[in-house]
Formats: C-alpha cells, sequence, structure tokens
C-alpha cells in the first residue's frame, strides 16, 4: 500500500506508475487547444479589446478636453468676477469718499449759515435793545421833564424845611428807579 | 503515512488507488482522445468563452464579465509584460495571456467540482508549454541578435576571463536546457503534489467518518483540513500560472536585452 504513493518515473511504463514523459495524445491535443486559444485571443479577443481601448481613450480624452476647456472657461470668468468685484469695490470706495466729501461740505455750510444765522441774530437783537434803550431813554427824559416842572411846582407853593426836602428827593430818586 | 497507519490499526478500509490510477486514463475515443484530453479542451473553450463572451461586445464602461477580463489582460500588461520586458514587450501580451489563461484554467480543474483533476499534473501540458516558451525565447536572441545572442549567452559581460571556464558551460546548459526542464518539471509536480493531496484528504474523510473513536477524530480533521486544503491548491494553481508566465516573460526579456 505504501508503495502506491511511491512517485516512479516511467518511460511510457505501467499504469501504476506516474508518467514522466508526455502522452502524444494529449501532448497534440494539448497543442491544438493552445493553438485554438490563441488564435481566438489573437485574432478576436484582442482586436475587440484593442478597438474598446482606444474608443475609451478617446473618451477620456474628449472628457479630459472638455473638462480642461471647461476649466479654462471658469477660470476666465472667475477672472472676470474678480475683476468686476475689484471694480465694484472701487467704485464703492469712492462713492463712501464722494458721500464723506459732501457730508463734511454740507456740515460745513450748515455750521458757516448757523454761524451767519447767530451773528444775525445777535445783531437784531442788539439793534432792537439799542432801539430800546433810545425809546427808554426818551421816554424817561420826558417823564424827568414832567417831574421837574412838578417838583417845581410844588417848590414854588409850599415851604419846605429840610426834611420835607430830603423826603421829597428821595422820593423822586425812588420814583425814578422804579420807572428804569 | 500517519493516516494510513491509523487505519489500519483502527479497522478501517482507508486503502489509496496506484498513483497511476490518479493520473493515467485511458483512450476510450479515436484519436487518443481520453478523460486528460477532454478536460484540457474544455478548460482551453471556458478560457476562450471568457474572452470571447467579454469582448464581443466591448462596452467604454466595462460590464462584471468584461471587467474580469480585462482585470487578467491589464495584469498580465502592467505587472509582467511592461514590467519585465518593457515597452518593446507588449506584443506579446497576447501569447502570455493565452499562456496564462491556458495554465491556470487547466490548473483549476484540480479543484473543480466533479473533475478534481489537473491536466497539467500530465506532462504533456508542461512539457509543450516550456517548449513554447524555449522556442520563443531561444527564436527571439537569435533573431535579434544572430550568432551573437550564443556569445551573449556564453560570455556574460564582467567577469574575468578565467572565470568563464566555468561559466560558460554552466550558462549555455542553464539557459538552453535548464530552463525549459526546471519549467515544465515545477508545473508539473506542483499539480501532481497538489492532486495527490487533495486525493488524500478527501479519502480519509470519507473512511475515517464512518469509524468510531478514536478513528474518527482523524476523520474530522481531515474533514476540515479539505476546504483548507482546496484552497491552498487554488493558491497553488494561481501561483504556477503565475510563475510559468513571468519566468517566460523573464526569459523574453533576456533574449531581447541580453546586456542586462
Amino acid at each position: 500500500m505504501t508503495t502506491s504513493l511511491v512517485i516512479l518515473a516511467a518511460e511510457g511504463g505501467s499504469d501504476e506508475s506516474l508518467q514522466l514523459l508526455p502522452d502524444t495524445a494529449e501532448l497534440i491535443w494539448g497543442i491544438v487547444g493552445f493553438a485554438l486559444l490563441f488564435a481566438l485571443l489573437w485574432r478576436v479577443a484582442f482586436p475587440s479589446l484593442n478597438q474598446m481601448l482606444d474608443q475609451r481613450q478617446q473618451a477620456i480624452q474628449g472628457r479630459l478636453t472638455e473638462a480642461e476647456e471647461i476649466r479654462t472657461e471658469a477660470e476666465e470668468l472667475r477672472r472676470q468676477y474678480q475683476e468686476q468685484l475689484r471694480d465694484a469695490r472701487s467704485r464703492a470706495d469712492e462713492i463712501v469718499e464722494e458721500a464723506k466729501s459732501d457730508a463734511e461740505r454740507i456740515r460745513e455750510q450748515k455750521v458757516s449759515d448757523a454761524e451767519q444765522e447767530a451773528q444775525s441774530i445777535r445783531e437784531r437783537a442788539r439793534e432792537d435793545a439799542e432801539a430800546e434803550r433810545g425809546r427808554l431813554v426818551q421816554q424817561l427824559r420826558s417823564q424827568v421833564a414832567a417831574l421837574s416842572v412838578d417838583l417845581a411846582g410844588r417848590i414854588v407853593h409850599a415851604e419846605l424845611d429840610e426834611q420835607q426836602h430830603r423826603s421829597l428827593v428821595d422820593d423822586y430818586i425812588d420814583r425814578l428807579s422804579s420807572m428804569n | 503515512m500517519t493516516a494510513l497507519l491509523a487505519a489500519v490499526e483502527y479497522g478501517g478500509d482507508f486503502t489509496l488507488p496506484p498513483v497511476g490510477e490518479l493520473f493515467n486514463f485511458e483512450s476510450a475515443l479515436p484519436l487518443g482522445i481520453n478523460r486528460t484530453v477532454v478536460l484540457t479542451l474544455l478548460a482551453t473553450l471556458a478560457a476562450a468563452a471568457l474572452f470571447l463572451v467579454a469582448f464581443s461586445n466591448a462596452k467604454v464602461v466595462p460590464g462584471k464579465l468584461q471587467l474580469v477580463a480585462e482585470s487578467i489582460v491589464e495584469f498580465i500588461r502592467e505587472q509582467i509584460v511592461l514590467q519585465i520586458i518593457g515597452v518593446d514587450g507588449l506584443k506579446f501580451v497576447p501569447l502570455l495571456t493565452t499562456m496564462f489563461m491556458f495554465i491556470w484554467f487547466n490548473n483549476l480543474l484540480e479543484i473543480t467540482p466533479f473533475v478534481n483533476f489537473p491536466t497539467t499534473s500530465r506532462m504533456a501540458l508542461p512539457f509543450f508549454l516550456a517548449l513554447l516558451s524555449w522556442a520563443v525565447f531561444v527564436g527571439l536572441g537569435f533573431r535579434h541578435h544572430g550568432l551573437g545572442y550564443l556569445k551573449d549567452v556564453a560570455f556574460p559581460p564582467g567577469v574575468p576571463w578565467p572565470i568563464y571556464v566555468l561559466l560558460t558551460p554552466i550558462e549555455l546548459v542553464s539557459t538552453f536546457v535548464l530552463r525549459p526542464f526546471t519549467l515544465a518539471i515545477r508545473l508539473f509536480a506542483n499539480m501532481v503534489a497538489g492532486h495527490i493531496l487533495l486525493t488524500i484528504v478527501f479519502l480519509a474523510t470519507h473512511a475515517f467518518l464512518a469509524l468510531k473513536f478514536p478513528g474518527i477524530i482523524v476523520g474530522v480533521l481531515t474533514l476540515i483540513a479539505g476546504p483548507l486544503a482546496v484552497g491552498f491548491e487554488l493558491f497553488i494553481a494561481s501561483l504556477q500560472a503565475y510563475i510559468f508566465v513571468i519566468l517566460t516573460a523573464v526569459y523574453i526579456s533576456g533574449a531581447l536585452h541580453p546586456e542586462h
């Protein structure tokens, strides 16, 4: 039994040993099979495979070209957008500067106008006060004259002692003060 | 052997058939057609069908089958041809792909259910494939370099002259004799060993699982070992196809660029 496991070299030998030389029929049929497989792969499968690989290569190349064009276009658009954005920012800065300048100018104008208005009001007030003062002086002057006439009349009609005289003068001054 | 002795000791009927019965099949049909020939042609047909169906209506966006076939070609092209031979080796992609598919599918018969016989465990296919590989690289060498190829092989550059006395015979025998020999023997021996391994595991499971304790333990162990052995042989079948093709590519590269 154990001897059955021993691998023996045989030259076309017995069926119980392992043959180390090729069987002629198996060799010929093996060559036929291999030749048929090689012919099929070489003449049928590989041309079809190569044709498909060419198509795939063209498709991939086309997609790559298309992608490159789209990328270039996108890059151009991005550049344009950035340029527009830069212009817009520049324009916005100009507008802000203009607005600031206008605001400053308007502020200065308003301040100037206000100062002029205030100056005008002060002038008018001074003129009014001056006029009122003149009017009051004029009125006082006429009242003093009347009082002087009235006082002179009283001095003439009555003998005055010193006490009366002082009282009269004080009374006059009080009245004069109350008029102002 | 341990399993065999155990079977005898514990009363099992585990016997292995003569090794020849595992590999030698009588011709039952005309033209010497036997089980090995039929299986070889079926494996070839399966490989051809895979590629023809996958590429008969090849799409730019591949389906599953086309993707599998493309992956195989891509693997041969990128990982073997371009890596080893270079761009001038692209014309060998169909040949090397055919070689890979032919060996791989014939190897896979080893673990194919209801077949379980690798046709590459018969010497005919390894012998033919090794001879083809030899013819291709030797033919290329002489075609590209004329008789200078013989000189390139016999007298590798950069070696002191006295060494050539020893090196030249070794190089000549190694290149023109041992290369095809080792190519054929490596593939053949690996598939023979794999087939014997699986046979032992499956027969032992069949014999020992029917026994009582402690013989059944061996049956359980071989039952567990069965799927593992199948997985291992799947790896070996693929690896041997890869090794055969990559060595052929190395030999072709050596013939095209002997200075390397």
